[in-house]
C-alpha cells in the first residue's frame, strides 16, 4: 500500500479567525475555503465548530476532526478500500474513501494532492568538504522567506497505543522506526521513507485527541528563522528549538488557537526497509540531544549595565 | 536573579485597565516570559499561573493575553484544548478534565492589583 503521509487535517475551531491568522503567520498559503496550504500543496483546513460539513468530534474537545492520507496510486486507494471493508464502514465521496481507524479518529485516504518539489536544501561550508555555496554567496538572509514545504506528521494521543498501532502496522503497512518504551511507536508508511510521518502517545480515553502537528522546513536556518518571527509576533513558543535523537529532525514547537501543537521541524532521517528499529524510555535525555530556548537579540560590547554608562569619571 | 520565592513591591496593574472577559498575561519578577495571567469579570478579578495541569510546566496562551476559548466564556490552554472555568480553574474538559489551574492570590487596594505573599519563579530552567 503506497501511502505516503498526511495530506491534509480539517479541524473545527472554536476561533476561526485567530486559527487562519495563525495558520498565515505560521506560513501557510491561504488558498480560500478555509484551506492553507505549504508549498507542496499538503494543508491544514480550519471550519467553525459547528459546521456541518464536519465529521462529528470526539468527546474529549480535541479540534481535529479527520486526518486525510495521501497514497501514491489508485491501486493503493483499492487496496485500503478492500482491507478496510472487512471489517467497517467505508464511504466513497469525491474521490476520497473515508472511515475510521481503531482508536475511533476519522480518517480518509485520497490520491496525494501533493505537488513535487524541485527547491534547493539550505546549503553549509563545512572543512573538508566542497563548498555548499557558490563563492561569494551569503548564507544569511534576514528577510528570506520561510515557508513550510510539506506536512511532515502528527502525533495522537490514544488511549490504547497497541491497538492503535496494529491498525496501521497490520491493516495499512505502516513500518515501525523506532519506539519509546510504553509511550508508542515512530511510523513510516510505505511510500515515504521519513523516519515517522505518525507517533503515538498512550494516554486516558479523555486525553484523546492531537498532540501536535508538525511540517517540514528547508533546514535549520529556515526553522529558527520561521520560529524567531512567531516569537516576535508575539505567539507561545512551548518547546525549542532543539534536535530531537529519534528521526534527527530540528523541532521547534509552538501552542496553537486550534488546541494542537504545531511544529516546525527540519532535517529528518530517511530510512528503508534495511533499518532495524531501536528503542527507549521517554524522558528528556531521549526526547533531544539538545534543547535551546528563545532570547531577545544581544550583542557584546560597551560597559557592564551599572557601571556609569561609558562617560569618564 | 534570585529563584527564590519573593514579595512584590510593587502592584500589577491597575483593575481600571484590565479589559473586561479578557485574559492578561504578567511577568512579575521579570523572567522574559508571562508566568501568570488574570482574567476580570466585572468587580472580579481572578488569577491564575500560567501552568497547564497536564504537562509539567506547560505554558497556556498561544499569543501574548490569549488564555481564552473563542468566545472568552473559558480559559483555553492552547497546547491541546483543556478548557477551564474562570472561575475556579477547575478543567471541565480536555486532557487534564478534573484538574486545576494554581492560583495566585491577589488583593484589589486603592484601585490597583497587588499578589498576595511571595510569588515563585514559573520559569523552565
Amino acid at each position: 500500500m503506497r501511502i505516503i503521509g498526511p495530506d491534509e487535517l480539517i479541524f473545527g475551531v472554536d476561533n476561526v479567525d485567530a486559527s487562519r491568522t495563525f495558520l498565515t503567520d505560521y506560513g501557510l498559503a491561504d488558498v480560500g475555503d478555509g484551506t492553507f496550504e505549504a508549498l507542496d500543496g499538503t494543508a491544514v483546513t480550519i471550519r467553525a465548530r459547528d459546521d456541518a460539513s464536519l465529521p462529528p468530534a470526539l468527546e474529549t474537545g480535541s479540534m481535529l476532526r479527520r486526518t486525510v492520507w495521501g497514497v501514491e496510486d489508485q491501486a493503493s486507494l483499492d487496496a485500503i478500500e478492500a482491507e478496510l471493508s472487512k471489517d467497517r464502514e467505508v464511504v466513497k465521496a469525491n474521490g476520497q474513501l473515508l472511515c475510521k481507524d481503531d482508536a475511533g479518529f476519522e480518517i480518509g485516504f485520497q490520491l496525494t494532492r501533493r505537488r513535487a518539489l524541485d527547491l534547493p536544501a539550505e546549503l553549509i561550508n563545512s572543512p573538508g568538504a566542497k563548498p555548499g555555496r557558490a563563492m561569494n554567496e551569503v548564507g544569511v538572509d534576514q528577510d528570506a522567506e520561510a515557508k513550510p514545504r510539506t506536512l511532515s506528521h502528527i502525533v495522537y494521543f490514544v488511549p490504547d497505543m497497541d491497538a492503535m498501532a496494529n491498525f496501521y502496522i497490520d491493516r495499512l503497512k505502516f513500518v515501525v522506526t523506532d519506539k519509546f518504551t510504553n509511550t508508542g511507536p515512530f511510523l513510516r508508511p510505505q511510500a515515504n521513507n521519513d523516519h515517522h510521518v505518525l507517533f503515538m502517545i498512550q494516554t486516558s480515553p479523555y486525553m484523546q485527541g492531537l498532540e501536535h502537528l508538525a511540517f517540514h522546513m528547508q533546514g535549520p536556518t529556515e526553522l529558527m528563522l520561521a520560529g524567531s518571527r512567531m516569537v516576535q509576533k508575539g505567539y507561545e513558543s512551548f518547546w525549542g528549538p532543539g534536535r530531537h535523537k529519534f528521526g534527527s529532525n530540528w523541532f521547534w514547537y509552538f501552542n496553537s488557537p486550534l488546541g494542537t501543537h504545531v511544529e516546525y521541524d527540519a532535517d529528518m532521517d530517511h530510512h528503508d526497509g534495511d533499518w532495524i528499529h531501536r528503542e527507549g524510555p521517554m524522558g528528556p535525555e531521549q526526547a533531544q540531544v539538545f534543547l535551546f530556548e528563545h532570547v531577545e537579540k544581544w550583542a557584546p560590547g560597551g560597559p557592564p549595565p551599572g557601571k556609569g554608562g561609558g562617560k569618564p569619571a | 536573579m534570585s529563584w527564590e520565592p519573593r514579595e512584590l513591591t510593587e502592584p500589577l496593574c491597575r483593575v481600571e485597565d484590565l479589559p473586561d472577559a479578557r485574559s492578561v498575561g504578567f511577568d512579575p519578577l521579570g523572567e522574559g516570559r508571562d508566568t501568570m495571567f488574570v482574567v476580570r469579570k466585572g468587580a472580579q478579578v481572578h488569577a491564575w499561573r500560567n501552568l497547564c495541569p497536564h504537562y509539567d510546566r506547560a505554558r497556556m496562551a498561544w499569543k501574548k493575553n490569549e488564555f481564552l476559548n473563542g468566545d472568552h466564556s473559558r480559559i483555553m490552554c492552547a497546547a491541546h484544548g483543556a478548557l477551564f472555568r474562570i472561575e475556579d480553574g477547575v478543567c471541565e474538559i480536555g486532557p487534564c478534565i478534573g484538574a486545576r489551574l494554581t492560583p495566585v492570590p491577589v488583593d484589589i487596594r486603592g484601585g490597583a492589583l497587588w499578589i498576595v505573599g511571595p510569588y515563585a519563579p514559573g520559569f523552565r530552567r
